[in-house]
């Protein structure tokens, strides 16, 4: 994992790069993310590293799939990336690429896993919260998962807030443990 | 029925539960993505400082020792057959610590400073990093006080001083480990602190000597920090950080300490494995760029610091503290010149070096005094034996200059013979068992017997004999005379005098 993204990194910055010059990020954003979509597909994933194939005929096969949904730039990434034998990179590409347009608009993608449903209140209260620590716009979207009895779990990339009963649980039985 | 063990007393748990911190805090988290050899790849961990503890699932730690651009690469310290590709790992945002105080005393711990001599828990609230900066010239004095080893040759010849890193190094089976034992038990009394560090080494090795330590009522001024053969890398590598930390907290308090790195050459073995394990370059003789900064750093340690910083870090007044330090190092066939054994020679203040070829003719110690060295000792050393002890030094150099020449010629002039019968009679002089550490008044009156001349008239092999029916006589005839000089170490005309008629006496009476 580490290493596929050291290997897709320089291709993120390119698209960034240029989409920034030509100030198309939602485009590239959205052909990157049909692109990865694609390429993450079992079948078409077997395709794109045929050792029988050309780099012509993979890249073909993949834009074939995606119709006329992408535009120029995109079909030459295709190209590129296929001349060097790294399609099956497009997802972490498409991460990496949406990453750097976080942090250029300063927002976070945030995931909040509670135990039960949280109301609107709850949540636009969390949302101002985080906002202020994070010093940045905050976009969340909520899991549930009942095994966490109650509390909430924040994630926000690397960094992760554990506020759960089980967390505080599992701390207190490595106390009484030690 | 389960057994209740002491943990389990309601006091106990109630005090746990009042100090356990709840409130959630945030933490880098990542993923683990390969675990081998004990070496584990984490991705995310964007935060990880450079020799952070990590924590796994399971409660198990690990070390951050490569930190690369998407991933982190880390050490387990322990048993890592629990952790799993995908688990999740978190930065604790410490480094790691070990326990430290007179409590460790008499005890046998492992890396992390866990007893692992079922004695129990050990009751301590003091602890430290493992890793710290040696203190800075400013911090420092001057080594100008004895560590006497107990040894006539090398307290005579390669004198050690409180502070000083005086490396031993000689092939497998040549008493290295035995003479760092004895430097220990001698320091029985004398108020300084010892610390053995076992690395690599088979558990029953390390099982004899504390038994041999315990049966020379050494054990109680003396902490042992074992990572034998069957420990883990990491921890093998890092054993002798974890001692020298433990033995920085007399430094700090003004006392002095001992510490023996039994041995550094199997210490660079382990981390020579963890750095190939982590894909760092490998060197000469496959070892990594920094394994000299390995052992600088640690030796670097040990040192001796005047009042002031004494004052400074601990707030106890008016006391100097010294951290004397005996690594070992061991060489394949007597090379020291490869990679491991020079770097060493290189940092230390001097060395000892034991032969094979000197041991096997019965030469114990197997001390090769010509190129043993001691370079800031001489200072240290006491009156008495620097006095009487540069003596020995020249004989034993001009001595094996003739034996060598002597062995072609037949006959040798008078002045010659008689010099290569005082150099084979100070040879054997300095011949020493183990276990049996002198006091420097003893040393003194060996010596003084071997300089004035009184040895001329007692054949070769019964110098041993002489030598111990001398000391004994001395012990019980002339107490006072003796006591005198272990306490002060003085050497004047009076007591040359007091020692002549000492040895005079004896030969009149006494047979051995």
């Amino acid at each position: 994992m580490a290493e596929l993204t050291t290997l897709a990194r320089p291709y993120a910055k390119a698209a960034f790069a240029e989409a920034q010059e030509k100030n198309a990020l939602d485009a590239w954003s959205a052909d990157l993310s049909v692109l990865a979509a694609y390429a993450a597909d079992a079948d078409l994933a077997k395709i794109l590293v045929h050792p029988s194939l050309t780099a012509e005929q993979q890249a073909q096969a993949l834009l074939d799939v995606c119709g006329d949904k992408l535009n120029e730039a995109a079909k030459n990434l295709v190209a590129v990336l296929a001349d060097n034998k790294r399609l099956s990179l497009l997802p972490e590409v498409s991460a990496l690429f949406e990453e750097l347009k976080a942090q250029l608009q300063n927002t976070v993608d945030v995931v909040v896993t509670t135990a039960f449903e949280m109301t609107d209140a709850q949540q636009s209260k969390l949302a101002e919260s985080l906002k202020a620590k994070l010093k940045c716009e905050v976009r969340m979207s909520s899991e549930i998962d009942e095994s966490l009895i109650g509390g909430a779990i924040i994630r926000a990339g690397d960094l992760v807030i554990d506020g759960s009963l089980t967390g505080k649980l599992s701390k207190l039985a490595e106390a009484m443990n030690s | 029925m389960q057994q209740l063990n002491p943990s389990e007393i309601s006091e106990v748990i109630k005090k746990r539960i009042e100090n356990l911190d709840v409130t959630s805090q945030a933490q880098n988290e990542g993923t683990v993505v390969s675990v081998s050899d004990g070496i584990v790849r984490i991705h995310g961990l964007a935060d990880a400082m450079y020799g952070e503890m990590i924590e796994f699932e399971g409660g198990v730690y690990g070390l951050a020792m490569n930190l690369e651009r998407d991933s982190v690469g880390a050490v387990v310290l322990g048993e890592y057959k629990s952790l799993a590709e995908g688990q999740t790992a978190k930065c604790t945002g410490r480094i790691l610590e070990v326990p430290t105080g007179e409590a460790l005393l008499g005890r046998v711990v492992d890396t992390l400073g866990n007893p692992i001599d079922g004695k129990g828990p050990i009751e301590t609230n003091t602890s430290a990093p493992v890793e710290r900066v040696a203190p800075g010239v400013i911090a420092r004095q001057g080594v100008d006080q004895p560590l006497e080893t107990g040894y006539k040759a090398v307290d005579s010849m390669v004198p050690i001083g409180r502070g000083q890193r005086e490396l031993i190094i000689g092939d497998r089976q040549t008493g290295k480990s035995a003479m760092a034992i004895d430097a220990i038990i001698n320091q029985k009394g004398t108020g300084v602190k010892c610390i053995y560090v076992a690395v690599g080494q088979k558990q029953s090795t390390i099982a004899n000597v504390v038994r041999k330590l315990e049966e020379h009522g050494a054990m109680d001024h003396t902490i042992i920090v074992a990572a034998g053969a069957a420990d883990p890398a990491a921890m093998q590598f890092l054993a002798p950080y974890a001692g020298c930390a433990m033995g920085e907290y007399f430094l700090d308090r003004g006392e002095d300490a001992l510490i023996v790195y039994d041995d550094l050459t199997k210490q660079a073995w382990a981390y020579r494995q963890i750095s190939l394990l982590l894909k760092r370059p490998p060197g000469r003789e496959a070892y990594p760029g920094d394994v000299f900064y390995l052992h600088s750093r640690l030796l670097e340690r040990a040192c001796r610091v005047n009042a002031d910083y004494v004052k400074s870090v601990s707030g106890v007044e008016g006391k100097t503290g010294s951290l004397t330090a005996l690594p070992i190092i061991e060489t394949q066939g007597g090379d020291v010149s490869a990679f491991v054994p020079t770097n060493v020679i290189s940092i230390t203040d001097g060395q000892i070096f034991l032969e094979t070829s000197l041991f096997n003719s019965g030469i114990r110690p197997a001390m090769n005094a010509g190129i043993s060295v001691s370079r800031v000792g001489g200072a240290a050393q006491t009156k008495i034996i620097k006095k009487l002890g540069g003596g020995i030094r020249l004989a034993l150099a001009q001595y094996r200059e003739l034996a060598a020449f002597a062995q072609f010629a037949s006959d040798l002039d008078d002045a010659t013979r008689k010099q290569l019968e005082h150099g084979r009679a100070v040879t054997e002089l300095m011949k020493q068992g183990q276990y049996a550490p002198m006091k420097t008044a003893e040393m003194g009156l060996s010596i003084f017997a071997a300089t004035e001349g009184f040895l001329e008239d007692v054949e070769v092999n019964k110098i041993q004999a002489f030598e111990a029916a001398l000391l004994s006589y001395a012990n019980s005839e002339y107490k006072e005379l003796m006591d005198q000089i272990n306490v002060k170490g003085d050497y004047n005309n009076d007591i040359a005098a007091g020692l002549k008629e000492l040895i005079e006496k004896f030969k009149s009476t006494q047979t051995w």
